[in-house]
């Protein structure tokens, strides 16, 4: 059975003058997927959906939502929120989410439903302007659901919001990621991709530098910390040595990621055989963002 | 599309503060005028204010005196755009299904339809000062000059659009105000100073503006034909060369809508080509 592609992304390229904020970037969304894109500010996720949305024109290579060019009709079948909420700070959420409405020929049910879901039903008549910042983001989102998308693009959609806020928006998009929609979301917080997303696409300084399952990409490793009377000896031997990934020095110690399915014990096994007694031997499994850290380095 | 581009514009306009105090001020502003000249009793032989307020005259004063207050109009305009670049709420209609065009269309439809509303409001003040006023009740005399009205119609389209177009260039309320306002005086006056002066009749605001000349206040009321006290009419000074012979009404016209057709070309061009 072959998949929708929802989002293609073909050689994608954006400058800001001299400054290249998007090169080449390649990548496919497919339906039912949570795509998130993850990288440091400045790493080119919103100037990505600002130009896959059609806000900011591209500089070289093409997108195609669901198989087309960017049309009117397929901008309706999406929902997005890039960077700050935008809405007229003198209108009431009710009159901003009315102009939202008639955009993508919603009805005004689907107004309240929105509020309803971004629990805002009871400030539908207060004025944009005078909402909390969390607010104003909640409002943002119930924008997105405007119409029931097939397709939600959220650009970093939990700024501003307290943890409590912060669950809500996750409980939202896993909600509506059930009901089979398809979510891009994009995000420098290593824990709301994780917890949240399918598929991932790691982009530093407007480069796509590794796309694929969150699971695959970023799996957590296990790193032992070892120390010997002679450490420039121990790092030259560990650096050749087979059952090692990669090791580094970190102050002190020397940090050891080993192959599967190789453990610590037969690393100290290994080390003794060579003629290295340690003196600490410590494992400590790698945290996700320290992955992100040095995927992105 | 065009009647959901109007009920979104018309959100956005009706609950903006600013628009409802300018317009209010707009209408307020004329009313006054027109009812405080109309209380002036001023006369002298050969010039009477009540000929003013009668057809078909009333076509020729009322539109000249609505034109003062065009640029409450322009300005209307300037903000209640401005604020779409400000607020970012152009790049979030975009991002919600508007195209760039429906943008300038729904603009488009916001000016045509500030100046429905001045029109009709001159021609409602029109009907009402004319009918108590006028002796002459034939219909050559009511309709008489009434094509006039219409005339300032392209003159309102004419401030807002180059309005439009200003905010697009400088996507900032404040700063497209004083532009607009810099360009009337003195950036086009320098201008067109460097040219010759037959040139000088064709540039923008000099062609919009003439769209409502000042009424010839002395042959309007009066059967005589006006002359200085130096015995010599405005004719005179066209054929000593000293004024030069303004264009026909048809062609202040003709290039009054070519301005305002190439106002918002170049907005909707601007607006194609600039990141939201």
């Amino acid at each position: 059975m072959s998949v929708e592609k929802i989002l293609e992304i073909n050689n994608l390229s954006k400058n800001y003058g001299s400054l290249q904020a998007v090169r080449d970037i390649s990548f496919t969304v497919n339906k039912g997927e949570v795509y998130g894109i993850l990288g440091p500010n400045g790493s080119g996720k919103t100037t990505t959906l600002a130009v896959i949305l059609g806000v900011l024109n591209a500089n070289g290579g093409d997108f195609k939502w669901f198989g087309k060019p960017l049309q009117k009709e397929t901008r309706q079948r999406i929902g997005a929120l890039i960077e700050t909420p935008n809405f007229y700070p003198y209108l009431t959420l009710f009159e901003n989410l009315q102009i939202a409405a008639k955009i993508k020929n919603a009805s005004e049910e689907s107004i309240n439903n929105a509020l309803g879901t971004a629990n805002l039903l009871k400030r539908k008549h207060t004025n944009y302007g005078n909402l909390s910042l969390g607010m104003k983001q909640r409002m943002a989102i119930a924008s997105v659901l405007i119409g029931d998308p097939d397709v939600l693009v959220l650009d970093e959609p939990t700024n501003g919001l307290d943890p409590e806020g912060f669950a809500e928006v996750r409980n939202i998009i896993q909600s509506q990621a059930s009901k089979g929609k398809t979510i891009i979301l994009a995000s420098h917080i290593l824990d709301e991709v994780e917890k949240v997303c399918s598929h991932v696409a790691i982009l530093k300084s407007g480069e796509l530098i590794a796309n694929g399952r969150v699971g695959e990409l970023l799996t957590s490793e296990d790193i032992v910390y070892v120390q010997s009377e002679n450490q420039d000896e121990l790092f030259a031997l560990l650096q050749f040595a087979e059952m090692v990934s990669r090791v580094s020095r970190i102050e002190d110690d020397i940090t050891v990621v080993l192959k599967k399915p190789f453990t610590p014990v037969e690393l100290n096994k290994f080390c003794s055989e060579k003629g290295f007694v340690l003196s600490k031997i410590m494992l400590r499994k790698q945290s996700l963002e320290a992955q992100f850290l040095e995927l992105v380095k | 599309m065009i009647r959901k581009l109007f009920q979104i514009e018309k959100i956005k306009a009706l609950s903006y503060p600013a628009f409802k105090t300018l317009m209010i001020i707009h209408f307020l502003l004329f009313f006054l005028v027109v009812l405080i000249v109309s209380q002036v009793n001023f006369s002298f032989p050969g010039f009477s204010v009540t000929k003013l307020y009668q057809f078909p005259n009333i076509w020729e004063f009322f539109p000249w005196v609505a034109s003062w207050f065009n640029l409450f109009l322009a300005i209307v305009v300037i903000l209640l755009v401005g604020n779409e670049f400000s607020f970012r709420t152009f790049r979030q209609n975009v991002i919600d299904g508007l195209s760039r065009n429906d943008l300038i269309r729904g603009k488009i439809i916001l000016i045509f339809s500030i100046a429905v509303y001045t029109f009709l409001m001159v021609l409602i003040a029109i009907l009402i000062f004319g009918l108590i006023n006028s002796d002459d009740y034939s219909m050559g005399a009511i309709f008489g000059k009434s094509y006039l009205l219409l005339i300032y119609f392209i003159q309102a389209l004419g401030y807002m659009s180059l309005g439009l177009l200003i905010t697009i260039m400088f996507r900032n309320n404040a700063l497209s105000i004083i532009m607009f306002i810099l360009y009337f005086f003195p950036i086009e006056p320098i201008i067109r100073w460097i040219f010759e002066a037959h040139a000088r009749r064709y540039f923008p605001i000099k062609i919009i503006s003439n769209l409502t000349p000042m009424p010839e206040f002395l042959t309007m009321t009066s059967e005589k034909t006006f002359t200085t006290s130096s015995g010599t009419s405005a004719l005179d000074f066209q054929e000593m060369g000293l004024t030069i012979e303004p264009l026909s009404v048809g062609l202040n016209v003709g290039l009054a809508v070519i301005y305002i057709l190439v106002f918002l070309g170049i907005s909707t061009y601007l607006l194609n080509k600039k990141n939201l």
